[in-house]
């Protein structure tokens, strides 16, 4: 035994990674449909100028919302089942081609980050995870760019975090933990209502062991007051993020075990 | 009116341009196939992903010129105008892979680097803490890695043949003037820092940067981590202290606060002492860091410590009560250093600056005669370094130190001031992703001795495979001499030592190899003459003497041999190990001797096995580390020290040392609490670590650990009552 100083031996643990996906449940989106109406002929003139100018006019949002409308489909499917890397590099590129084309809108942005912070797991080793979580990290500085901090985007930054922290968990434990806290935090101060802040809560602490303060029992009810929340929430638009409630479901099923 | 409605129709939905269908594949370099890859016409929605073979096929509306651009996660974009010209195109698309750490070549001839964010690295932080012997001390997990010696009484990192001081400890570039506590004769002290204070520790064995100087064998550089945890309070218990600590962080800012009280009575009554005390090692200290994020890019780290303490003890030659002399040592400890840096211009140049006082107080006396003394070392750093394309670099810096000591030696006193200056350049070029190159100079200034000299550097690294490198290591390395001498003789020059080191390491799937070999030429060490006329010089093996001999820069030596490090983290599930081996040959002819001779602080073979293990169901690890340590040389007295006798030639038995530690996460009453134990020297192994003889030279005695087995425990509990992400922060 040496001559003592600051005797403190100190410890850090692994945190077991997570992310399973199971279980369904679809969601449809509407689809935008518009028919021209039978007018007189005079009128029918006049509605074919118009209908011609203005179809030029929004032309473009129309193709817009397509496409976003059959992606965040294909995203919501996707979502609920078991991650299969390639399905989800393919929505990756089609939501980053979307967002190349629209340089001012966040949403394709949104699902791309959220779909390279997906793909971070399957990467073999730890620059691999990191190159994912890099593209991430980009497109999410687009998003915030153009749409400001708002919940989704504050959530999607603690997932980003969460993935930056699980490529290398034992060594990044102590500078990623307290910045996917504080983006949870503030993603809970803008929007108290948001279901999807109590999933990530939730899922979080039903992955960290007991040891450190999580697992089911204190994951149980903060599951449930995500459930409570999907139920009653409304998304601002159909291309808004509005996924999470079949997984929230199913980790409240499991946490009462 | 029907012919109307068809144009409307033909006119809404039909586009007013023909399809085009475009398709062809996309490969790396040697033609692998990538899928997944995004293919897109620039501007439009226009796109494909690549199937398993990398073709992609897709249909465009577009016209005239456009881009077809091609991207891939870890490759460069790629981008090709063309015309559409309504037929069908294929591509062939091949893409270059973008630098990454695996596919980059790393300098680390003479380095050994635990860090958290490079990738390169042999170990982690982590392992510095989890490592069983090592007592949570930095300096004493570095002693298991190849290159270094144990001493077992002697403070100091001992690298490669080269004394204690010729290893100096640098915290975020910083030279630490008293890295470890204050020395009493023939018990090792443990360093002052707390190894979770670091995210990186860079052990350097030779041939280091132009950034650093004055060690003429090796440089143990520490980074202070840049964040802290939110922890709230936590409480530290074991039977050397009783510490609180006290963390804060949001944002922009974080402080630590930590205070301990220690006494080493308790544990001296549970484990036998070697050593006869009269007063146990009482002491106490504070520590505090403060970080703020100035900017974006700025980040101000400041970093506080006052420690102080208190002991007593008795030494005497075995049976001669004659030499009986008892020890006191009172100690007061100050430092503190900031830190700011910071980059501009989108990262293009950054800035470190930094700045550190230290002093330290020794109250010694030895049998009421003060043997006491003062450092006190007040020191300024910049260096603003360019960053290039391609990660190539060029850095300039400066540092600057003011040294004010102060001895005592038999109640007569010395002083010495001296006012130190540097300036270094250095530039590292990636001549290739496979070659790399590192050139530097640095200038130093002395006051004391009134010299300047210039010291270059070089290093050099080529990548060999996918997971394997080459690298070396070469530079002049200068020292002030040991203090000591320079009470008496200011014209001493600075002593010099050439380095030339060769490795080769290979990591993959978290297997480690590394061997490395290394050659280093000492020159104008500090020789003293003893000898009174009319007799001839008797060696005085009495390590705390004080040298009045004569001294001049006329002594030399040499110092050669290998290491092998493997490290496995692979091959058992939740088990690390790694082995070192370390084979060093040296002589020298410095200080008292009046010919080369090996010096006493060196063992030719050190090796070390170190495991750990992972219990993922109880959350306890345990691990086992063995030390082998060759013989030293020791003085005997009965030979005689002239040129022909075998001066130094007997060589004391080897030391063996087995030593377990377990560690246990648990929560009680909801607060998340560790356990600890460890054992050293399990075996109970009689380890001899050098032989005195009594001032007749008739009787040998041994000189070993404080204690033979000895144990330790305690336990750290967070008082937190955070429930999500915790890091656990001691």
């Amino acid at each position: 035994m040496k001559g003592c100083g600051n005797t403190l031996p100190a410890y850090c643990l692994i945190l077991s990674s997570f992310h399973s996906f199971l279980l369904s449940s679809l969601k449809s989106n509407a689809s935008l449909n518009s028919q021209p109406t039978n007018p007189m002929k005079k009128l029918l003139t006049i509605t074919v100028a118009l209908f011609l100018s203005v179809n030029f006019l929004f032309g473009q949002n129309e193709k817009y919302t397509a496409a976003m409308t059959e992606a965040v489909k294909d995203f919501s499917v996707s979502e609920n089942k078991e991650p299969n890397q390639a399905e989800w590099q393919a929505l990756a590129n089609r939501f980053e081609r979307i967002a190349t084309a629209e340089p001012k809108e966040w949403l394709p942005r949104y699902y791309a980050t959220y779909a390279y912070s997906t793909l971070a797991f399957f990467g073999k080793n730890i620059t691999e995870k990191d190159q994912m979580v890099d593209k991430a990290e980009a497109l999410l500085k687009e998003a915030f760019a153009i749409a400001g901090e708002n919940s989704e985007l504050m959530l999607l930054d603690a997932q980003v975090h969460q993935a930056r922290m699980l490529a290398d968990p034992q060594s990044r434990y102590q500078s990623e933990g307290p910045l996917f806290e504080a983006s949870l935090k503030k993603a809970e101060a803008l929007g108290p209502d948001n279901p999807r802040v109590y999933l990530m809560k939730g899922s979080n602490l039903y992955y960290t062991p007991e040891q450190f303060g999580g697992g089911k029992k204190v994951a149980k009810p903060i599951l449930e007051k995500a459930v409570e929340k999907f139920a009653t929430f409304r998304a601002a638009g159909l291309l808004f993020p509005n996924w999470g409630q079949g997984q929230a479901g199913y980790m409240l099923a499991q946490a009462s075990k | 009116m029907k012919n109307i409605l068809v144009l409307i129709l033909l006119l809404g939905s039909a586009p007013l341009s023909a399809q085009t269908l475009l398709s062809g594949q996309v490969a790396d370099r040697k033609g692998n196939a990538l899928p997944g890859a995004n293919v897109l016409l620039k501007g439009t929605y226009d796109g494909a992903t690549s199937d398993t073979l990398g073709r992609f096929s897709f249909v465009t509306f577009g016209k005239d010129s456009a881009s077809l651009q091609v991207s891939y996660v870890g490759y460069e974009s790629f981008e090709r105008r063309f015309v559409l010209r309504g037929k069908p195109q294929t591509f062939t698309v091949r893409l270059e892979e973008s630098a990454s750490e695996l596919n980059t070549v790393v300098i680390t001839a003479g380095s050994f680097e635990a860090s958290d964010e490079k990738r390169m690295t042999m170990l982690k932080p982590l392992d510095i803490v989890t490592t069983a012997g090592g007592g949570a001390d930095i300096t004493a997990v570095m002693q298991l890695l190849p290159g270094a010696q144990r001493v077992g009484e002697q403070s100091g990192l001992f690298v490669r043949g080269g004394s204690g001081q010729e290893s100096k400890v640098v915290i975020d570039g910083m030279i630490v003037q008293n890295p470890f506590f204050s020395a009493v004769p023939d018990v090792q002290q443990r360093g002052r820092f707390n190894p979770f204070m670091f995210k990186g520790t860079a052990f350097s064995t030779g041939g280091y940067s132009a950034q650093y100087g004055q060690a003429l064998s090796s440089i143990l550089s520490l980074s202070t981590s840049d964040y802290a945890s939110n922890n709230g309070l936590g409480v530290s218990l074991n039977l050397a202290n009783a510490g609180l600590n006290y963390d804060l962080a949001d944002e922009k800012q974080s402080l630590s606060v930590v205070g301990y009280y220690g006494n080493l009575k308790p544990l001296f009554a549970l484990v036998k002492q070697n050593v006869e005390w009269t007063r146990e090692p009482e002491f106490t200290g504070s520590s505090l860091t403060y970080r703020l994020k100035t900017s974006k890019t700025g980040l101000l780290k400041a970093y506080g410590m006052y420690s102080n303490s208190r002991l007593g003890m008795i030494t005497q030659a075995p049976l001669d009560d004659e030499t009986r002399t008892g020890i006191k040592l009172s100690n007061c400890n100050a430092f503190t250093t900031s830190t700011y840096t910071d980059s501009f211009a989108e990262g293009k140049w950054r800035l470190l600056s930094g700045f550190s006082y230290s002093y330290n107080r020794d109250e010694t006396t030895f049998d009421g005669s003060n043997f006491g003394g003062s450092d006190e070392r007040i020191q300024g750093r910049a260096v603003i370094t360019r960053v290039f394309e391609k990660n190539n670099t060029l850095l300039f810096g400066t540092e600057v130190h003011r040294i004010n000591l102060k001895t005592a030696f038999n109640d007569q006193g010395y002083a010495l001031h001296d006012n130190y200056a540097a300036v270094f350049a250095e530039t590292e070029i990636y001549l290739s992703r496979k070659l790399a190159g590192r050139v530097g100079l640095r200038s130093e200034y002395s006051s004391r001795l009134n010299r300047f000299n210039l010291a270059p550097r070089l290093s050099f690294a080529y990548k060999t495979g996918e997971h394997s490198q080459v690298s070396l290591a070469a530079g002049r390395f200068y020292q002030n001499p040991d203090y000591r001498y320079l009470y008496k003789n200011p014209d001493l020059n600075f002593e010099r030592a050439d380095h030339l080191i060769l490795n080769y390491q290979r990591i993959k799937d978290k297997r480690t190899f590394r061997i490395e070999g290394f050659y280093k030429n000492y020159a104008q060490l500090v020789r003293e003459f003893t000898g009174q006329p009319g007799s001839l010089p008797r060696f005085d093996a009495n390590p705390y003497r004080f040298p009045w001999g004569q001294t001049n820069n006329g002594g030399n030596g040499y110092a050669q041999g290998f290491d092998v490090f493997w490290r496995d983290q692979q091959t058992i599930k939740n088990f690390d190990y790694w082995i070192t081996y370390s084979y060093v040959d040296t002589k020298r002819l410095f200080e008292q001797f009046q010919q080369a001779a090996t010096p006493t602080f060196v063992s030719n073979h050190n090796a070390s096995l170190i495991t750990k293990k992972w219990f993922e169901k109880i959350t306890t690890s345990a691990n086992f580390t063995y030390s082998y340590t060759s013989g030293r040389p020791y003085y005997n007295p009965n030979r005689g020290d002239g040129p022909n006798d075998n001066f130094l030639a007997d060589r004391t038995p080897p030391v063996h040392n087995l030593s377990f530690s377990a560690s246990k996460i648990m929560t009680i009453k909801n607060n998340f609490t560790i356990l600890y134990l460890t054992v050293d020297n399990l075996l109970n192994t009689r380890n001899v670590f050098t032989y005195r003889y009594t001032p007749d030279g008739q009787t040998r005695y041994a000189v070993g650990p404080q204690s033979y087995r000895s144990f330790f425990v305690g336990m750290q509990i967070m008082l937190s009552k955070k429930a999500t992400v915790i890091s656990s922060d001691l």
